[in-house]
């Protein structure tokens, strides 16, 4: 009778931004998933460019990713195209069939209407930061034109104290949706993140937003943009001991 | 600007839904609902309808008008789903329109196997743009947060119901396919498959 009443409540919307039902806390469930430590062995992770529109290519990256051996995933932003809760529902369904742990972090898309709000019940804070096989991985929002370039965004104090607190780690990732440099980043703010960035010597520095695939070196720091999923391929990211290789991988 | 609009037509709405009721009040003799469609002008509502969800609030009501002896319909809904139930409060101004190709009748039945329409709905509120806010470029997005046209597929059933003043009561049910529904649906059908569509259910009652 209860299955039923909630399914019964699955074909009613009160409204597309509903804050109603759904999946919750889906990082915080993928870093409870994480592989047992062991620092000997070298590992793999994958990085997965904006979906938006591209559902169904994307459900063919999930389909090539749970045949390969990773052990994590980290989505880029831009979940939706409308930020809405349907789309949310979609999109969560989609990444549960990633057998690895899957992580995904905030696109400007993803904010808009009451999206914020939807992202943070369905995947969590939009800052996150965890260590893994000695590499520290550090998720952030970096949609500043959604915020009118307040200077809050990204949190550069946060990002400091993720980048530089802690152990000793053989590499540190950094995940955020648009890149540094570019017109919807805070222009006050490239200069100081990059700065930061070089001086935690941060390995990677990956990004998505333009669509459009894009690797350079600022500062000793490689920066990496995935393509969209539409152009159906995603980064494969290799680490063993100090070696760390980025592969494309078209499905 | 945009809100302020939005605003003063529930104001016109409201206040015509209001006259028409003190009308019914002073009318002392009762006349067939024939002459009284006759004798009512086009912008005095001819019935008023309340929803379940819908995509325009957990509830919606408001003023309705027909045409063309029903075959062509319009309503204005105010729509509320309360913060306990949609997770933040959501105020909504809808309009709808819908053609009713046909109309079978059974006794003291009546029965619209199909209707067809369309509506816009408005939320209120600063989370949503009309135009798009100065920060961005222009044609940044593609699409109004605020402003969300949808198609509906719909069917009713009526029974006379002139024991309680009224012409007619009519239960519906609408499938509503939402703007991004059907654009995601059209890039995307084997992930989106049946989720094209939401269910709204609701009453019409005619004067």
């Amino acid at each position: 009778m209860l299955a039923l009443l909630v399914a019964a409540c699955g074909v009613f919307e009160f409204h597309p931004y509903e804050i109603r039902g759904g999946e919750e806390s889906l990082n915080a469930k993928a870093l409870a998933r994480l592989p047992r430590h062991d620092p000997e062995r070298p590992f793999r992770f994958a990085v997965i460019g904006d979906i938006q529109l591209f559902l169904d290519d994307s459900a063919d990256a999930v389909d090539d990713l749970a045949r390969r051996d990773v052990d994590l995933v980290v989505q880029m932003g831009d979940l939706t195209e409308y930020g809405t809760a349907q789309e949310y529902e979609w999109v969560a369904r989609l990444l549960e069939k990633i057998p690895a742990p899957t992580f995904a972090i905030v696109g400007n898309h993803d904010l808009m209407g009451k999206g914020g709000l939807l992202y943070q019940r369905t995947f969590g804070p939009t800052f996150q930061s965890f260590d893994y096989q000695g590499s520290r991985f550090v998720l952030f929002d970096s949609n500043s034109l959604e915020y009118g370039f307040s200077g809050e965004v990204p949190d550069v104090a946060r990002l400091r104290e993720a980048l530089m607190s802690g152990p000793a780690r053989r590499h540190t990732f950094t995940f955020s949706h648009v890149p540094p440099g570019h017109p919807d980043f805070d222009p006050d703010l490239t200069e100081p993140v990059e700065a930061l960035q070089a001086e935690a010597g941060v390995t990677i520095s990956f990004h998505a937003h333009t669509h459009r695939y894009a690797s350079d070196v600022r500062r000793g720091v490689r920066y990496f943009v995935a393509d969209a999923l539409e152009s159906r391929n995603y980064l494969l990211v290799t680490v063993v001991g100090d070696s760390v290789d980025v592969e494309r991988v078209y499905y | 600007m945009a809100r302020l609009r939005f605003v003063g037509w529930l104001v016109v709405v409201l206040g015509l839904v209001g006259g028409r009721a003190a009308r019914a009040a002073d009318a002392e003799v009762e006349t067939t609902v024939e002459t009284e469609e006759k004798a009512r002008p086009w912008y005095v509502p001819g019935h008023a309808a309340m929803q379940l969800a819908g995509s325009i609030g957990f509830t919606s009501a408001g003023p309705g008008w027909s045409f063309l002896e029903e075959a062509v319909e319009a309503e204005v809904m105010l729509g509320w789903a309360p913060r306990a139930i949609a997770g933040a409060d959501f105020v909504t101004l809808t309009l709808k329109g819908r053609w009713n190709p046909f109309r079978l009748r059974y006794g003291n039945w009546t029965f619209r196997p199909l209707s067809v329409g369309g509506m816009f709905s408005y939320t209120f509120g600063g989370d949503y743009f009309l135009s798009q806010p100065g920060r961005y470029p222009d044609g940044y997005y593609w699409f109004r947060t605020a402003l969300r046209p949808a198609l509906i597929l719909g069917a009713s059933v009526g029974h006379s119901a002139r024991t309680f003043d009224l012409d007619r009561v009519e239960a519906y049910a609408e499938l509503v396919a939402t703007d991004f529904r059907l654009v995601q649906f059209y890039h995307n059908p084997a992930t989106v498959k049946t989720g094209i569509v939401s269910l709204a259910l609701g009453a019409r009652l005619r004067f």
